[in-house]
């Protein structure tokens, strides 16, 4: 294989990822549900640009922007600590951003301005990463960060259930219990416009280490010497992934294992290049997120299911089968 | 065109790991750092290299390298450690391609000279015929070689290496050592002289292959010359505390440790 055809593949899977990813989110817009299950199109004509304004739009957007969030940060925290199971989720940058959001819910700060849920929400998450590191270390053999990731996601998780204990109301403990499921129904396009302000930085800042962790594929000393400061790397993966992800569960609670799944699958036709697999990733974590979500709705009826409970369902036997090969070096 | 180290000196916490150092180098000359174990050889390549904080300054051609910015000063110093990990099981030509990072744009493809870079460094290694290979499939040797290929694609004038044979089967050291020879003298096409410093073991390989010789003790250098000069009977018994075999063959010089020197 010649040298631009090797640097050329990651692209075209990019673009075919995106026509698939264009795909799934005509699908999204057309496929909707009622108590008696899945529906296609959109009713009657004078219902049909309010549905999709209001209900299947927002609900498209945001499984292609989240769900292209945790790809890019899953590749990108993959890259940093240079092991295959590190995930937004497992690392605990979800769960800590959860409960920065329903700290600020619980306390009813949300009423002073709407742009401190996902605020509230990126703290958590940076708390989350900065105490990962903080045990882990930079130098965190798997093992540690896998642990470290464990026991965050423990506290997080306590305080969120704390939180959930103290509802003043079971309409606040319904909203609260919302942000640990996670999911993309009945979200309007107020909750893209409170995202995307937030999530944008976060994604322009993970793109800003891409080689920066090409660099860190030869060791810190290598990527040092070749011009790329560690430190500076690890600000802008923790810093942007504080953002984006902080961003995404603010406004569709924690959604798991997608950046876990998603960098392990493109590696196989992307490469192991880490810069050359953030673009493909954000691209192939909008396309399942939409794809999990339109399944969703293709359930027979009864109660919706939540995209969190599925991505866990899905993913936690995926993680499992990974543990259980050890710290994945093949090709 | 010097190297210039001035009063480098490192600390790890209370323990001085360099004392106070000066030393000058020229492109052109391969310069062999040894010296017994702890002795600070690569406490103070990785200060050369600015990876490690330090007293005292390090400057090329006049200018601290403190004051070049990170991609400039990696174009200028390149370095390889000792056996460094390779987190990704990348083709043997991408990783070699790493080396070129400093020149290269964010996200722009590999120029011409970026492709003439990674060749020449593969083909002066000797892993051409590995460059589709995986590098997680490797040998421990040819894995070595890679990564010296890696550090060679920089181009930078400087090129800094700790213990760049110590993992070669004999054919190879003999081909690295010439190699990096090679290397300082430009014998490339339009390529300059370059500066290698290369912490080594071998006092054989070091004695016949390189243009001068830098004895650590202790933090400090105690002997600076040609091998001839710097790599004496009675130095190698201070330092090393050996018996060594000193001889000629074939008119070069032939250093070999014999026997340890009791106390």
């Amino acid at each position: 294989m010649s040298p631009t055809a090797s640097a050329g593949r990651p692209w075209a899977v990019a673009a075919g990822l995106a026509l698939l990813t264009i795909a799934a989110a005509a699908a999204s817009l057309v496929v909707g549900r009622d108590g008696s299950g899945p529906t296609f199109g959109f009713g009657g004509p004078e219902l049909a640009d309010m549905i999709l304004r209001e209900i299947r739009a927002p609900r498209t957007l945001l499984a292609v922007l989240v769900g292209g969030t945790l790809g890019l940060c899953g590749a990108a925290l993959q890259g940093l600590l240079r092991n295959p199971l590190a995930e937004p989720g497992l690392l605990g940058a979800s769960s800590g951003a959860a409960l920065g959001a329903v700290i600020v819910f619980y306390f009813g700060l949300g009423g002073a301005s709407p742009l401190l849920l996902p605020l509230g929400a990126v703290g958590g998450s940076l708390l989350a990463l900065a105490a990962l590191y903080a045990l882990a270390g930079r130098r965190g053999d798997f093992l540690t960060i896998v642990l470290a990731g464990i026991a965050i996601n423990a506290l997080a998780a306590a305080l969120t259930s704390l939180a959930l204990n103290f509802a003043p109301s079971p309409y606040a403990a319904l909203e609260i219990l919302f942000w640990m499921l996670g999911s993309l129904a009945d979200r309007s396009l107020a909750h893209v416009y409170l995202a995307v302000p937030v999530m944008l930085p976060g994604w322009l800042l993970v793109a800003a280490a891409a080689r920066g962790l090409d660099a860190l594929t030869l060791g810190e000393d290598t990527a040092a010497s070749l011009g790329f400061d560690p430190t500076r790397t690890q600000l802008l993966v923790i810093g942007g992934t504080a953002l984006a992800v902080g961003g995404a569960v603010a406004v569709t609670g924690v959604v798991g294992f997608v950046g876990l799944v998603v960098p392990h699958l493109l590696r196989g036709v992307a490469g192991h290049h880490p810069s050359r697999l953030l673009a493909p990733c954000f691209l192939g974590g909008a396309l399942l997120t939409t794809l999990a979500d339109v399944a969703i709705r293709l359930m027979p009826p009864g109660p919706e299911l939540k995209l969190g409970v599925v991505t866990a369902l899905l993913g936690a036997p995926f993680f499992l089968h990974l543990v259980m090969r050890g710290p994945v070096r093949a090709a | 065109m010097t190297l210039a180290a001035i009063d480098v000196e490192v600390r790890y916490e209370a323990r001085v790991a360099v004392r106070a150092t000066t030393v000058t180098l020229e492109p052109g000359a391969l310069v062999a750092l040894i010296g017994p174990n702890g002795a600070g050889k690569s406490t103070l390549l990785r200060a050369l290299a600015g990876l490690v904080s330090h007293l005292g300054t390090v400057s090329w051609h006049g200018t601290a390298l403190t004051g070049l910015d990170a991609r400039a000063r990696a174009r200028t110093v390149a370095y390889l450690p000792q056996d460094p990990p390779v987190h990704w099981p990348l083709p043997v030509r991408e990783l070699v391609a790493l080396g070129r990072l400093p020149h290269r744009a964010y996200a722009a493809g590999e120029s011409a000279s970026d492709v003439g870079a990674v060749a020449a460094a593969m083909r002066l290694t000797d892993t051409v015929e590995l460059a589709e290979r995986n590098v997680s499939r490797l040998s421990v040797g040819e894995r070595a070689r890679v990564l010296l290929a890696r550090a060679l694609a920089v181009e930078a004038p400087v090129l800094l290496v700790d213990e760049p044979i110590a993992m070669l089967d004999p054919y190879h050291q003999l081909d690295v050592m010439s190699t990096l020879r090679d290397y300082t003298k430009g014998n490339r096409d339009g390529a300059k002289c370059r500066l290698v410093v290369a912490v080594l073991h071998d006092l054989g390989l070091a004695a016949r292959f390189c243009d001068r010789v830098l004895l650590m003790n202790g933090g400090a250098i105690v002997g600076d010359g040609a091998p001839d000069a710097a790599l004496g009977a009675a130095a190698i018994r201070a330092h090393y505390r050996v018996e060594p075999l000193i001889a000629r063959y074939d008119g070069e010089p032939l250093v070999v440790p014999w026997r340890p020197l009791k106390p």
